[in-house]
């Protein structure tokens, strides 16, 4: 997915090495929210892997994944970015994303 | 009657008939059958973010609180809506989704919009543009039959309310 927004001024020197910190946080939560749902095991899901394709995930399961993101990290995810979404990785990325974007 | 303006009023009423099925029926036989299509409504006027108030959401249904009290005693009944007091106002009552409430809202919304996304696919973008200005057009010119309506039901109430002092003042007087 690309990302034109602007590179978050407020981040300071090092801030490659945080968003690469914090962008394996959320796959580790990601990882275990599908973990738990799916039960299957955490190195079969890469963050390039499809979804729902690779993993069997139904719609319903789908927008569990997204509401539980949505509480745990205080966002919301418009489906207009999540019909964007092809694979783990882009979750993660619109999830850092959402996150880190000053409140309007 | 000519035959264009039979075949649009016999559109009209199939596409409002058949988008109400459509829904009902996704609906009961979806994940979340236990669910009217009028309690979607209500959940959809919920919302599944910020806590809302009853007052706020019985004037987005256009109904009393009286009768959002009782659709939500059910949703409250079914696990999709949570009711809290406010802490600061005991006065105030706030409503807001369950996981399920909210699941529920999002698979609904997405069945609107990938309904409208399927209509329109098969248009240029420039006949799409065209369809929503005309479909815009339908859609406010009923709207301004509607408001007429509701305009003479005042005027009605103001002519009674008005025969009604008229009538008190010559008993009193």
């Amino acid at each position: 997915m690309d990302d034109n927004r602007d590179p978050m001024e407020y981040m300071n020197d090092d801030n490659t090495l945080d968003e690469n910190k914090m962008k394996d946080l959320i796959l580790d939560d990601l990882v275990k929210m599908i973990t738990d749902m799916l039960d299957i095991s955490p190195t079969d899901i890469r963050p390039d892997t499809i979804i729902p394709d690779e993993l069997d995930l139904d719609s319903l399961q789908l927008y569990e994944l997204v509401v539980d993101l949505e509480e745990v990290y205080s966002i919301r995810m418009p489906d207009e970015d999540l019909d964007n979404v092809k694979t783990v990785k882009d979750i993660v990325d619109l999830v850092f994303r959402l996150s880190t974007q000053p409140e309007k | 009657m000519r035959a264009e303006e039979a075949k649009l009023s016999e559109l009209l009423v199939r596409i409002y008939e058949n988008v109400l099925l459509t829904e009902e029926q996704a609906l009961s036989k979806g994940y979340f059958s236990d669910l009217s299509n009028a309690e979607m409504h209500t959940l959809d006027a919920i919302g599944p973010y910020e806590a809302r108030t009853m007052t706020e959401t019985a004037t987005d249904l256009g109904v009393t609180t009286g009768t959002l009290t009782v659709a939500i005693d059910r949703l409250v009944k079914k696990g999709y809506v949570l009711r809290k007091r406010d802490e600061a106002d005991r006065r105030i009552v706030r409503i807001s989704l369950t996981k399920n409430g909210k699941l529920a809202c999002r698979i609904h919304t997405k069945f609107h919009t990938v309904l409208a996304k399927r209509i329109l696919e098969p248009y240029s973008l420039e006949d799409q543009e065209k369809l929503i200005k005309m479909v815009s057009e339908i859609d406010d010119y009923v709207a301004s039959q509607l408001r007429r309506y509701s305009g003479s039901d005042s005027i009605r109430k103001t002519a009674k309310k008005v025969a009604e002092e008229g009538r008190r003042r010559e008993e009193n007087g």
